[in-house]
Order: C-alpha cells, then structure tokens, then sequence
C-alpha cells in the first residue's frame, strides 16, 4: 500500500470515533473493551457454521475480549474482497478459490482447514448406482460447466477416460436426477443429497475426496498483514472456531436447533439442518485432528492439495498454509 | 379602482423589425407609437406578422432590430412590475386549475391581490356565471377565451395586450363582450392593443386601427376611429361606421394587392 | 390527455362494480386453475406446486414470509425513494442546464445497463455489511425508469403556459413551481408505476451478496432446497405485493390527477441541439465514466485485488500476454448469451405488440388479459427464472422465453397505449367511408402506435440484458451472466470488470441503436415526434 494516507481507514477511523462517542454518551460510561471483528461467512446462515454459532452463543469470543459479527454469504456475495479491504478479519473459502484469488495477487494465507474432506460427492440413486470413478463411463452426469475442471481433476486421479462421461449442464439442483434427465450429479455431500433425503428420496454419494479429490474446504483465510499485526485476534477467534465445532461434534442436534434459534429469518427447516449436521461431521473431523485438534493438516495433507489443485490449473506452494495460529491455538 | 394601478403607459416601437432563424421576415422595420389610455386594433391577413408584432411588445419574442419602449422602459421592466398582461390566441389556461384557481395564479404571478368579490365580478362580466369552480376541460373553446380574458383583466395592468381574443367565441357573445370590455378598459385608462382579423369589432372596439400587410408586416393604413363612447350595437350601423369600415377593408385590400405585386415582382 | 391501457382495462371495474369486473376474475380464475391442473400433471418433476399447496406453505409459514417480506419490502422501498429522489434531481439539472440533458441522460442510462450479477458483489464490498447493495439495487433499477418520463414532463406543456408566466415578468423558477412541476406529475406517476416492481426485485437481488435476511435469502434457500411450494409461495407473495404497489401507484394517480398517467416514454427532445452535440455528450459521457469510476476507487481506496479501473481492464483487454484469451473467453461468452437474447428480444416486441393489437380489435378480452400481463411482468425474475427453465428445458427455449417475458410486458401496454393514440378526427374519416377496424388498425392505429412502440424497444434493450444475465446466472450457467458470477468467485476481477464495462456498453450500444431505427422510422409516420 505503501506510505500514503489510507482515505478509507481514515474515514472509518473518523466514523467509528463518532461512534464510539455517541456509544458512550447514550449509556453514560465508556464502552467495554472489546475488539470488533467480522467472520465472513461462505454462504447463508446454515449449520455449515454452526460451530461458529455455538462459539459465538456460549460467548467463548467475548470472554476473551473479542465481539465476533458472523457475516453471510450468499450466491453473489463476494468472500475474499471483505478479507483483503478489511472489512473482515477472517473469511471462509476453499483452497481452490483460494489458491485462485492468491494467483490474482491477494495477500493470502489459509489458517485452518473446517473441512478436512472435500464436500463434492457423485450422487446417484441405487437403482443406477456411482460407487466409485470407473462407474461414471457411460453415465450422464447433471453439472454445473464451471465444475467441468473438477470432474477432470478426478478422472485424472484415477484413471477414468473423461470422454466416456455426458457431461448435462444442469442448474444447482436434485432435479434433473429425480426427473431422470440425468444419472448422476456432481453436488455437495451436504446439500442436494440433503434434500432429496428430505423429500423421501434415498441417493447414493461417492465422496470424491475418497478418490484422490483433495482440496481442502471451508479453509479460514486471513492477510499476511492481519497474520503480522492482528495475531492476537486471529488466535482468539480461531480459538472461539475450534472450541465451538468441539462443541458441535458433541450433539449436532443441538447445534442445528442453535441455528435455527439464532437465525429465525433464515427459512430453515429443522429436520433438514440436523441431518446436514450430521452428515458434515465426517467431513470435518478425522484421525488427524482426533490428534492435532480442529482444523489441523499435514505437509502430507498440503502436498495432496497442491496436486490436485494443479490438476485444477491452480498452482501454488505450500506456503499457502500457515499453521502458526493453530499452533497457538492447540498449544503446541 | 384607486388601488395600485399602473399609470397606462405609451408604447414606443422604433424600427422594430423581426426576421426569423429561417431567414423568414414576420415584420419590417416599423415605426409606431401607442397612445397612452388608447385602444388601438391591429388589423390584417392571417400569419401577416401582426401576432409576432405583439409579441415584441410584451417582449416575449425579441426583435431583430429595432426597440420596444413601455412608458420609456423596456418591455422586461414593465412585464416584472406585472404592468402588462397578455390573452393569448390559446386560452393557456392550466388545465388542474379553476376558472377561479387560473385567475388567481396569474395575481399570485403578479403578485396582486384581489377581493374574492371583485374576481367574481369579472367571471360575471365575461358570462362564466356559475362556472368559476369548473376546470377548463369542462368549459367549450369560447368559455375558455373569456377565461383567459378575465385572467388577464384581473391584474389590473397598465397595458392590456389582446391576441385574437375572440376568436372562438359565439356571434352574440362577441357582441356582448365588445360592448362589455371597453367600458372596463375605458374606466381603467388602459392602453390596449388589439390583434384581430375581423374588421367590424377592430372598428367597433377601438380609437385606432393600424391596418397591415401581408408578411412581411408594413403598415398600409393608420385610421383613427373618431366614434362617441360608449358605442351600442345602433351606433355600429351608422354611416360613419360604416365609411370606417370601408376605410379599413380598401386598405387591406391594397395591402394584398401590393403584397401579389411584390410577389409577382419577386 | 391520455389514458393508460392498464387504467381502461380497470376503469370499468372501479366505475361499475358487477358486470364489468367479471372479465379480471376470469382471468385470474383461468390462471389459477390452469396452475393447479399444470402442478397436479408434473407433480413428480418437482417444478411447479399447485395453488392449493402454496396457499398452504403460506398460510404454515405466515410468520416467516411476512418478516421476509417486511425486510425486503423496507429496502425496496428506502431504494425506491432514493432513487426516485435521484431520477428528480438529474431531472431538475437537466431542466435548469439543459446543455447537460444528452450527458446526464447518457450516464444515466450507462448506470442502468451495469449488470446486476456484478454490480451486486462490488456493492458489498463497497457498503460492507447491512442493507446498503440492497437499497441501492433498489435504487438503481428505478431511476432511469423515472427520469426519462420525467425529462419529458418537465415540457409536456403547450408554449403558450410558458408565455403566460413570462407575460408577468417571472421566470424558470415560477414556470417550474406552477407549470412544469404539474405538467411532469402525470409522467412521474408514470415512471414510478413501472418503478415499483424493479425496486423489490432489487432489493431481492441485492440479498444474494449477502444477508442476514429477506425474500431473496428465502429464495435462494427455497431453490437449493428444491422446496418448490416455498419457491412459489416466495414468486407469489413477490407478485402480489408487486401488482398491488402498482395497483396502489395507479389509484394514487387517478385521485391526484386529472387525466391517468401516460404511458409513453418517448425520447425526450433536447431542446437547441445540433448534429455535432450528440458525439460531443458521447464524449463527455464516457470521459465523465471513465473519471467517476478510477476515481471512486481512488476516493474510496479501494483494493486493487478486486478494484479494476478503467487502465486495468484495458491492459487484461489488450496489453496483457493473455488479453487474446481473456478477449476470446468475453467474446465467447457474450455470443453465447447474444444467441439466446436476441430472438427473445424480438419474440417480446413481437408477441406484446401483436397482444395490444388484438385486444385493439377484440376489446371483450382486455379485463380478462391485462391483470394476467401485469402478474406476468411483476413475477421477480430471480425466483421463477430458475423454475421456468426447470420446467422448458435447459436449451434455448427456457432462456429466450424468459427474455421475452421481460420485455412483453412493457411493449404491450405501450403499444396499447400507442394504439389508442389515433387521432379521433382521422379514425372518424375512416368511420365515414364505413373502414372496417382491421383497415383502421392498419392505417391509423398502427402507425399511431409507433412511436410508443420504439420507446418501448428501447427500454426493453437494458430489461432484456437484465433477464438473460440473471438466467444463465441463476439457471443455465453459460453465457456472460455466467461467466462474471465464475470470474467474481474464481478472483477473476479483471474478466469481471471487463464483463461488466463491456455488457453495459453494449447495452447502451443497442439502446442507441434502437433509437437510430426509431428516428428513421418515425421520420416518415410520426415527423412530430423528432421536432
């Protein structure tokens, strides 16, 4: 950035001065000394975040001095933008968006991994069954085209001719499966599957990252600049993440009933949210954190990443993860 | 009537003339003046330039040469001390306002005041008894005319500027309103100047009638209208009137005959 | 002065009550029942849920849609007064520096062609949390709607009034207070009829970058779910609460009024403008853009990982190693959606003039088909594009089919309008020769229609542009919509920003090219138009 003035930091900084001062006029004694920080969420309030919820609900961020605003995403809601201007501290994105917005110049570091497995399943319903990649030859697989580079990714990974598959562009939705357009989709373990549970349909999903898809995802990002200068707040916010999602691996049912307490707006169906919960557990916990603690990874784990987001056209190093605020964390 | 009445003024033309953008000239050079208090009618063919001649009077069309002065101002003066009031060809009565609402906003423009019973008076005297209340889209062409002249009477100006005022009123209420309005104007002392194409009521309504040619606007003929006041409908059938009006019709005559002159002569 | 073909097809409704309100309930009886036979036969594509069930969902879930809907309904409405507010103003420098008319109507209308989908993610990061993009996609989708009514009410007054004022020695400010500002209401109401359901599907799409709640974070949570009685029931409390603002808008109108808002929405004349005007305003618009845009990211200090100005975008454009893929994956890209924008655009024009016309010569069918129009036109598009695709198809149909939807609506009461626009006195020397009403049609009405028709073309060149970008965002994934969502997501700002300068381009691009065929046409049938 350089030396100049910071216009926007200086107008913020006039504002929340003013804030700061009408705050304390209108109640009479200073304001509590509190650090403000924004999450930024991924998507909509669901219990994807639920372990944030918790952490936020049994106040482990404030105890230790820190206000926590969780901000939703949404379908057109940019994620690492806030992140890189400031606006928030941390934000929740994937390596491969990551590694992505680091190639376009972003001060980037992923500080921990929610997701120790990739979400992206290939769901089929039993009757014409996707247990594992050479099943898909000869499928007709419902996609979005912009995943095209994923289904590649896996078909390299484990041998399958990509030419074999009929790649239908679909919209995000269980639809053209139940309709029979297509024989399988390319969803994530926690959604389209989800619903069609919900709807009494039974599907079958074939985890990707059981085939060699490693990306990590729903990783924390945060700016070199907040890594230097901001250590404490990162370390008390991952903190807050980690003793929640503990919290939430202890009873997912209760986890989605917070959601749907703290975020009445939101359209959320209980029955739904409690199997989403259930069902992102195994995806977020494993034998490396049972040992390490929540959101751990390995240079091993890095350098599963690093080849598949190559395979992805994403090429980065692993310096792209930082553990040291984990490190902090877990107290190791 | 002793309220803030404007003197009426004199109106000076000198070597006005008015050549359009086109290249179209509406009026030749003209040198004329308007008698204090007098009414003075201009009379000739359609689209001769006598309505742009009127128009740099009131000082809402400039003229290409030549100057306009109002009681020794010019015309910008007289129109912000609301001295003048203008009734258009086109009623330009507002459509979302009254009779009465239409008056008052040219008071308000003005800014006159008027008593209510004073502007009744004056609804009443243009024949729109009852109406005051009625929007213009409700009253005939003619009914809208006297509007507009009732609007214009009601500021009381110096100098009153009538553009056709007549012509979509009925026969027998043209009748009635030529023998109406010059006693107010008379009582006033305003200066008038009247564009009409009708002969007969440029005789019967005025001390004057300037008579022009076809564009471009020359004057043909300046007569003056030497009748007793206040002129009844018996008087306009005297011989005098009728001399007059002859005087009238020859000079307009000869304007259209030296107009096709000219022309032919092009 | 004029009537709108909305206010005609309802005035027998409010006038006599009975009879005459028999036609809108057919419609909308037809409509319903139609709906819940649809619903019942597709009951296994989980794409359309009948009546029955969505008044159901609605009535379970009363609570939760009335929260969502007060929400979104505020920041539209906050949108709506913003913008409105904004349309006035641009409108009152306009009037009082009419030099400045070409160029603010030219920014204007730029503003308005900037693509929603990448609009909305560079508003975020703009405002930061809370309803700042919703309110002001509010804003902006009603301001030009507005302002350009508006430009032409500000004269729409006979030169005679304007004489009148100066007769008394008073100038532009009276001429507004008492003239002109009366003479624009009818145009205003105009402009905010149409306004009223842009600012909600604005504030439903400002809720996609982000929040906490509303009708759009419902809809989006209603499509992923594949809750189809949810996504309905959201289409439907949407369109209702649309129609009835409009509705409302129009009754307002008719009391304050003396004649129904006009619905024509002609080019406004600049007045004293010369040929070497318009390229000059061409100029000073794009140096105006250009210098707003690398200067607000100057002002606001904006990221340059995200903030591209205008040298950013040309070097990805041009100097970049690989602006010749990046121009080939634009390119590519706004072919793509120019293949299925283009037939919609036509089928709309096509369709909704064809629609007025008849209803010219079957008048019985007006009150039976307007209110369908008008539900058709206020149905946000973000939560039905993704289910009417659901339910043509995938292919080019479901995409030309929604661009068409968008621009019928506002063609067809245009063109209505225009239709009635004949000239008494001329339909009356047909009558003499005893001209049957399809000869009428064909000499008088057609060509009277024209230019409310070409007004309507052109302002159905930013609508369609909208539609098809919000679909292949939304639906079908291909195309420029999709492609500046993928860029947005992937941190490909330089192909976003270049998306977003190219798509708003070209918009005004056809806009203005519209208006070139418009001026040539009107220049035989309706010369007093370009005066």
């Amino acid at each position: 950035m350089g030396p100049t003035l910071n216009r926007r930091s200086l107008l913020g900084a006039g504002t929340a001065a003013l804030g700061a001062g009408a705050f304390g006029l209108a109640t009479g004694r200073p304001a509590l000394a509190q650090t403000t920080v924004s999450l930024q969420l991924s998507w909509l309030h669901s219990t994807q975040f639920a372990g944030s919820y918790i952490a936020l609900d049994r106040g482990w961020w404030s105890e230790n001095g820190l206000e926590v605003s969780l901000l939703p995403g949404g379908p057109n809601a940019p994620v690492e933008p806030p992140v890189v201007s400031g606006t928030a501290l941390v934000g929740i994105s994937a390596a491969d968006y990551t590694a992505a917005a680091i190639n376009q110049g972003a001060p980037f570091k992923i500080i921990g991994v929610a997701m120790q497995k990739n979400p992206f399943v290939i769901a089929s319903l039993p009757d014409n069954p996707v247990n594992e990649p050479a099943d898909l030859v000869g499928k007709r697989i419902g996609m979005a085209l912009a995943n095209t580079p994923v289904l590649e990714a896996l078909c390299t990974l484990n041998g399958v001719d990509i030419d074999g598959i009929e790649i239908v562009p679909t919209q995000y939705s269980a639809q053209p499966l139940l309709a029979g357009e297509v024989d399988c989709l390319l969803c994530w373990e926690t959604d389209l599957p989800v619903s069609m549970a919900m709807q009494g349909v039974e599907s079958l999903t074939m985890l990707m990252a059981d085939h060699g898809y490693a990306v990590h995802s729903q990783t924390y990002i945060a700016t070199d600049d907040s890594l230097a200068n901001r250590r404490d707040e990162l370390v008390t916010l991952m903190s807050g993440e980690a003793r929640g999602w503990e919290a939430y691996r202890g009873d997912t049912d209760a986890a989605a009933r917070l959601t749907l307490e703290m975020h009445p707006d939101a359209g959320l169906d209980l029955e739904t949210q409690m199997l989403q919960a259930a069902r992102q557990v195994p995806l977020m916990f494993s034998g490396l954190t049972d040992a390490n603690g929540f959101g751990w990874w390995t240079d091993e784990t890095v350098a599963a990443n690093i080849e598949t987001l190559g395979l992805l056209g994403q090429t980065v190093t692993p310096d792209l993860w930082d553990r040291s605020i984990l490190e902090e964390v877990h107290g190791t | 009537m002793a309220r803030d009445l404007t003197p009426p003024p004199e109106v000076l033309c000198a070597d006005l003339s008015k050549t359009f953008a086109g290249g179209t000239r509406a009026v030749q050079p003209i040198d004329l003046t308007f008698q204090a208090g007098q009414t003075t009618a201009l009379v000739g063919p359609s689209g001769c330039g006598k309505s742009t001649l009127l128009r740099m009077v009131a000082g809402l069309e400039s003229p290409s040469a030549g100057t306009v002065r109002i009681a020794g101002a010019p015309p910008l003066a007289t129109r912000r001390q609301a001295g003048l009031s203008m009734a258009f060809q086109d009623p330009a009565l507002l459509p979302w306002r009254s009779v009465r609402g239409n008056i008052n906003l040219a008071l308000k423009l003005a800014r006159r005041r008027a008593e209510p019973s004073e502007i009744d008076q004056l609804i009443s005297l243009v024949g729109l008894d009852g109406f005051a209340d009625t929007r213009p889209a409700e009253l005939s062409g003619g009914m809208r005319q006297r509007a507009a002249i009732a609007r214009a009477l009601a500021t009381h100006p110096g100098l009153l500027l009538l553009d056709e005022p007549f012509g979509a009123v009925d026969e027998l209420t043209r009748q009635q309103l030529s023998q109406d309005l010059p006693r107010i104007w008379e009582a006033r002392g305003t200066t008038t100047i009247l564009v009409t194409h009708s002969v007969s009521e440029a005789v019967l309504l005025s001390d004057r009638v300037i008579v022009l040619s076809p564009r471009p606007a020359e004057i043909v003929d300046d007569i003056a209208i030497d009748l007793p006041r206040p002129r009844t409908r018996d008087a306009a059938r005297s011989d005098h009137v009728i001399a007059l009006t002859d005087r009238v019709f020859a000079a307009l005559s000869k304007g259209m005959a030296d107009g096709a002159a000219f022309l032919a002569a092009q | 002065m004029t009537q709108t073909a909305l206010d005609t097809a309802m005035a027998p409704t409010i006038n006599r009550r009975g009879r005459a309100a028999v036609g809108p309930v057919l419609g909308l009886l037809a409509v319903l029942a139609g709906w819940e036979i649809a619903a019942r036969v597709l009951t296994d594509a989980f794409v359309l849920a009948a009546p029955s069930e969505v008044l159901h969902y609605l009535v379970a879930n009363w609570q939760l849609m009335t929260r969502a809907l007060g929400v979104t309904l505020g920041n539209a409405a906050a949108g709506f007064v913003i913008g409105n507010l904004a349309a006035i103003w641009l409108a009152g420098i306009a009037l009082v520096w009419p030099r400045s008319e070409g160029v603010i109507t030219g920014l204007a209308l730029l503003v308005f062609c900037l693509p929603l989908v990448a609009t909305g993610p560079i508003l975020r990061v703009l405002f930061g949390p809370g309803p700042g993009p919703q309110i002001t996609l509010a804003a902006f989708a009603v301001y030009y709607t507005t302002l350009i009514p508006l430009l032409i009410g500000l004269r729409a007054a006979p030169e005679s009034w304007f004489d009148l004022v100066r007769s008394y020695g008073r100038g532009r400010i009276s001429t507004l207070v008492h003239v002109r500002s009366m003479a624009a209401l009818p145009y205003l109401f105009a402009g905010l009829q149409i306004a009223a359901p842009a600012a909600f599907l604005g504030a439903m799409v400002g809720e996609f970058t982000g929040a906490e709640r509303g009708m759009g974070v419902l809809t989006i949570r209603a499509i992923r779910a594949l809750d189809v009685e949810m996504t309905w029931g959201l289409a439907t409390v949407a369109t209702a609460v649309s129609v009835l603002v409009y509705l409302a808008i129009g009754t307002l109108a008719r009391r304050v009024l003396l004649d129904d808002p006009p619905v024509i929405l002609a080019t406004p004349a600049p007045t004293g403008r010369r040929y070497q005007d318009g390229w000059i305003d061409i100029c000073l618009v794009l140096f105006l853009a250009l210098g707003s845009w690398a200067g607000s990211i100057w002002l606001f200090d904006l990221n340059p990982f995200f903030a591209k100005g205008p040298q950013d975008v040309f070097d990805a454009l041009f100097l970049a190693t690989d602006a010749a893929a990046t121009r080939g994956t634009i390119g590519m890209a706004l072919m793509e959606s120019a293949i299925f924008l283009i037939p919609g655009y036509f089928a709309g024009l096509v369709t909704g003039a064809l629609l007025a016309m008849l209803l010219t010569l079957v008048p019985a069918i007006v009150g039976t088909a307007m209110p369908l129009a008008i539900a058709l036109r206020s149905v946000p598009i973000v939560t039905t594009a993704p289910l009417v695709v659901l339910l043509i198809g995938r292919g080019a149909l479901g995409t030309i089919v929604l661009v068409a939807i968008m621009v019928f609506f506002p063609t067809f009461v245009a063109c209505l309008q225009g239709l009635r626009q004949a000239p008494a006195q001329v339909m009356s020397v047909f009558d003499s020769y005893a001209a049957g009403p399809l000869t009428c049609l064909l000499r008088v009405r057609i060509p009277a229609m024209l230019p409310a028709f070409f007004a309507a073309a052109r302002m159905a060149v930013p609508a369609s542009v909208l539609a098809v970008t919000v679909v292949e965002w939304l639906a079908t994934g291909s195309g420029i919509g999709s492609l500046m969502a993928l860029s947005a997501s992937l941190s490909d700002y330089d192909v976003l920003w270049a998306s977003v300068v190219l798509v708003a381009a070209l918009s005004a691009f056809g806009y203005g090219l519209v208006g070139a065929v418009e001026r040539r046409v009107l220049a035989i049938y309706a010369p007093e138009q370009l005066a």
